[in-house]
């Protein structure tokens, strides 16, 4: 397999609290994002300091990365509302170019 | 279905517009899993003073006490007005004598007044400018509707198309509603037909019919979801709670609005109203209010007596000593109710108790047996991962076969009994035909409810539940146990000193005819029972490949120590012991001991307990207790967790000897085996948390009823397993009943903030708080207030809003009380 023969999309990543996952999977659905990849309980440094990852009994609180890959013409529609959904709520989204050998999986 | 370019893009604006206009309303948990919620929630980032003046806006709510209960508190010495001096102090440190005394004096003399309610809605603002009743009309009939989809197996006819959700099948049953065309008139059935396809667009093409510009659109839809906050709730917790294999139908936010939407732009277009210019109008009105400074100052008063009795009482020396070598342990949930049975146990001989989350750390998906359902049986704030089964012992199989067969009989005939009832007609012979025998079988349950109970007990099959990993996909493996039973143990600190005997106990509420039996449940199980939790914990911390394990990481359970699973009723006020058969028989003599004190322990809170129920002051309280838990028509079986006030985090040591009025939940911590703080933070992070979500649950539902209260038990209609209605119709009651908090019209439980108070290093106590996002909004929101100290001996300091600390100063108490009306 080369790189030629896989198909350019869009890969989207969010970290958000526990709290704002049914919201970002909404938005996912709204846009046209066939599914994701959840990773929980991620940790890390931010602006604000130490974000703690695991928390023994609340999965609410702690804080999940989400992964979905959108063809491109879908990507505005997530962007604009992940925008939108971390302009009063903390978290970070991280937009780059992707491939992906199966295509039809994403669309 | 996908979807792609512009359409998905303002769809996607769409969902997170109604999902910021939905946080004023928290989510509602359905009855057979009621929990306590904090009914703000949503708005616990911006801190209580802007949260409730949100609530007061938009839900038109009373977010503080009533000022004739604290008028009448300061009357009975419960508010001195040091207490108030020293509030209004707290919130404006800058005025002098005579301008607290001028604030006084205004303070006890103004009279409170609402304020004027202000149009959400399209539809409001046309009945203020016309005279007509649309907004109710359109509560009522969207209501109905939701009840419909949501029906858990209620009706004999479901409605069709549910699993597309609520508007797709309302748009098709839409154009057919008589109801929809008395409201909208004819012609409104073509455009019926015509809906968009997606709930999203139709809630853009209405508020844009309505004349709502998009900057108004998060207002517009708050006001629309405020309008029907129970069903509201109820969404809430279908979309964002409910675990994926839920079988109840999505009823979503987005849903709900599209089809009220549709609703107000047919009704306020039918009535011939100009919205357009009408809803420009409404939004160009300011929507914050100010905090009311009065109403603080006189809430921070009244927690500030309470916290300063506990304190300065957690300050002294207790008379009762630690016990050095207990012949028993009672490990209780940290709810407000064990405090007692703590208390009361340990004044009867040399026991000691510990307090921890009523889910013993084990977050399970059970399946009792026979059951076809399976339980979250752990906080909601975790997803089970482990799924366990009860299953019957070997040499128990036959047993368990003829008691199932008599359940599914007895089942039965209830399902023939409910067509019965439900059926058009036969309802009406039903009561002739059955009425001598159902009405002998109530009472019978009522007249002789210990009888009945002992009976039940004696069929049962002994049973286990699968604990260990099986080919099912059942059970822990090992490592797991060893995981779970280590943090369990360290996060209570019991890590040595055990006891011959250990009795984990869950609990429970027993009550008959209760469709909110569940909040009188452990809330840490899930609004569940406790006692799977305490069984699967006991089987655990009894294996001996779980102790070796657990004696290479430090804690050392001796070999004669045995751990017992128990479940105390705390409505009647007795413990039973779980699993007898598992006990070895050179203990029997012991647990008999022990069990002859947990009786008496549990007479004497019985006796306590239902003193102060209406009606209890009776000459047998605990066969008065039992009676109550299975009357049929007794609207307050208990007093469930009404008066909790505070959450107490330290050894026993702090609390031993004191009676804390079943106020406080207790939960043990042992600073010196948790250096790292990894055991603080799991406890402030999950049971204080959980803790604060009853304590605010109480606290709305006492300060407004009818806004956050689940209204009179005797006017509740439920709807399916989702919850209750008041009479017929409308909205979906959030909240606890009126019976839970209320004692007639005068409040029971006191409405406090809950009050946290931690024995830890106070460094490590800022370090867990800065970490967690939620413990920062909770204390330096103004949620929860967090008062702590490094050991025994040092003074208690309270943490400040800047996350500072500063040293607990007791409001003075003097004899110069002004003379103000009460």
């Amino acid at each position: 397999m080369t790189r030629q023969s896989l198909t350019p999309m869009t890969k989207v990543e969010v970290v958000v609290t526990g709290d704002d996952l049914p919201a970002l999977r909404e938005v996912f659905a709204a846009a046209g994002a066939t599914g994701y990849t959840s990773v929980a309980n991620v940790s890390g440094v931010g602006h604000h300091g130490f974000h703690q990852g695991r928390l023994a009994f609340n999965e609410r609180d702690a804080l999940t990365l989400v992964i979905t890959v959108v063809p491109d013409d879908r990507a505005e529609a997530v962007l604009a509302g992940v925008q939108l959904l971390l302009a009063d709520r903390p978290g970070v989204m991280f937009v780059s170019d992707t491939s992906v050998s199966r295509p039809e999986y994403f669309r | 279905m996908t979807l792609a370019g512009g359409g998905g893009t303002a769809r996607a604006r769409t969902r997170i517009d109604v999902e910021v206009a939905a946080r004023v309303i928290g989510p509602v948990w359905p009855l057979r899993s009621f929990i306590a919620v904090n009914p703000l929630d949503g708005l616990v980032e911006i801190g209580f003073d802007a949260a409730v003046a949100q609530a007061q806006r938009w839900l038109r709510a009373r977010c503080h006490p009533d000022l004739g209960l604290l008028r009448a508190a300061r009357h009975a010495g419960r508010i001195t007005d040091d207490d108030l001096r020293a509030s209004v102090l707290a919130r404006h440190p800058s005025l002098g004598d005579d301008e607290v005394a001028a604030f006084l004096s205004e303070l006890l003399e103004r009279p409170v007044a609402r304020p004027p309610a202000v149009p959400r809605t399209a539809a409001e603002r046309c009945d203020e400018r016309l005279g007509t009743h649309l907004a109710v009309t359109v509560d009522a009939m969207v209501a109905t509707w939701c009840a419909a989809f949501v029906d858990e197996g209620a009706a004999a006819w479901p409605m069709p198309g549910r699993s597309e959700g609520l508007y797709r099948a309302w748009r098709r049953l839409a154009p057919h509603d008589p109801g929809l065309r008395r409201l909208a008139g004819r012609q409104a059935r073509a455009e019926l037909r015509h809906l968009s396809e997606h709930p999203e667009d139709a809630i853009v093409e209405a508020l844009d019919d309505l004349g709502v510009p998009p900057e108004s659109y998060r207002d517009e839809l708050r006001g629309q979801l405020c309008r029907l906050p129970g069903w509201t709730g109820y969404a809430r917790w279908r979309e964002d709670w409910a675990p994926p294999d839920e079988p109840a139908p999505r009823l979503s936010l987005v849903d709900l609005l599209a089809v009220r939407l549709v609703h107000e732009r047919l009704a306020v277009r039918a009535a011939g109203a100009t919205p357009r210019a009408v809803v420009r109008a409404i939004h160009s009105q300011p929507v914050g209010q100010e905090p009311d400074d009065h109403a603080a100052v006189w809430l921070d008063a009244y927690e500030r007596h309470y916290r300063d009795e506990l304190l300065a009482t957690m300050a002294r020396p207790t008379p009762t000593s630690s016990i050095r070598r207990p012949v028993a342990q009672l490990v209780c949930c940290i709810d407000a109710r064990s405090e007692g049975l703590r208390r009361h146990l340990e004044a009867t001989g040399d026991y000691e108790t510990l307090g921890f989350a009523g889910f013993f750390g084990m977050a399970i998906r059970f399946r009792p047996l026979g059951a076809t359902d399976v339980r979250a049986q752990c906080p909601v704030l975790v997803t089970p991962g482990v799924s366990i089964e009860e299953r019957p012992i070997p040499g128990q199989e036959r047993l368990a076969e003829r008691h199932l067969a008599r359940g599914e009989t007895a089942a039965a005939a209830g399902s023939a009994f409910h067509a019965a009832k439900t059926g058009t007609g036969a309802a009406f012979t039903l009561a002739e035909i059955s009425g001598w025998v159902t009405g002998a079988a109530a009472a019978a349950r009522t007249l002789r409810p210990r009888r009945r109970v002992r009976a039940e007990r004696r069929s049962r099959p002994r049973t286990a539940p699968t604990v260990d990993a099986n080919a099912d996909g059942l059970g822990f493996t090992l490592d797991e146990q060893v995981l779970y039973a280590e943090t369990a143990l360290v996060t209570m600190g019991l890590t040595g000193g055990f006891a011959p005997l250990v009795l984990l106990c869950g609990h429970r509420g027993r009550t008959t005819n209760n469709p909110h039996a569940s909040a009188l449940d452990c809330g840490a199980c899930g609004g569940n029972p406790g006692g799977p939790n305490a069984r699967v914990a006991a089987a655990i911390l009894n294996r001996s490949e779980v102790r070796s394990d657990l004696r290479e990481r430090g804690v050392d359970i001796p070999s004669r120590t045995w751990f017992v699973a128990g479940e105390h009723d705390t409505t009647t006020d007795t413990v039973e012991i779980l699993d007898r058969h598992d006990i070895p028989p050179g203990l029997a003599g012991a647990v008999a001991v022990f069990e002859r004190d947990l009786a008496q322990a549990a007479r004497r809170l019985a006796a306590e307990r239902v003193r102060v129920l209406p009606g209890g002051r009776v000459r047998r309280p605990a066969a008065h207790a039992a009676v109550r838990a299975h009357d049929w028509a007794e609207v307050r079986p208990e007093w469930g967790l009404a008066r909790n006030a505070a959450f107490v985090v330290g050894p026993r040591a702090m609390s031993v000897g004191l009676d804390l009025g079943c106020r406080t939940f207790l939960h043990s911590y042992d600073p010196a085996v948790d250096p790292d703080g990894t055991a603080l933070e799991t406890i402030l992070t999950a049971p204080m948390v959980v803790a604060q979500w009853i304590n605010a649950q109480y606290y709305f539902s006492t300060v407004d009823p009818d806004v956050f209260g689940g209204g009179d038990k005797t006017q509740h209609n439920a709807v399916g397993g989702v919850g209750v209605l008041l009479g017929g119709g409308g909205d979906l009651r959030a909240g606890l009943p009126t019976q839970s908090v209320l004692d007639g019209d005068d409040p029971y439980h006191e409405p406090l903030r809950l009050l946290t108070v931690v024995q830890a290093p106070l460094e490590r106590i800022t370090a867990v708080v800065d970490r967690n996002d939620v413990l920062r909004h909770l204390f330096d929101g103004g949620w929860v207030t967090l008062a702590a100290r490094s050991h025994p001996d040092a003074p208690w300091q309270l943490r400040c809003g800047d996350g500072t600390w500063a040293q607990w100063q007791p409001a003075v108490r003097g004899d110069d009380d002004m003379e103000v009306p009460v």
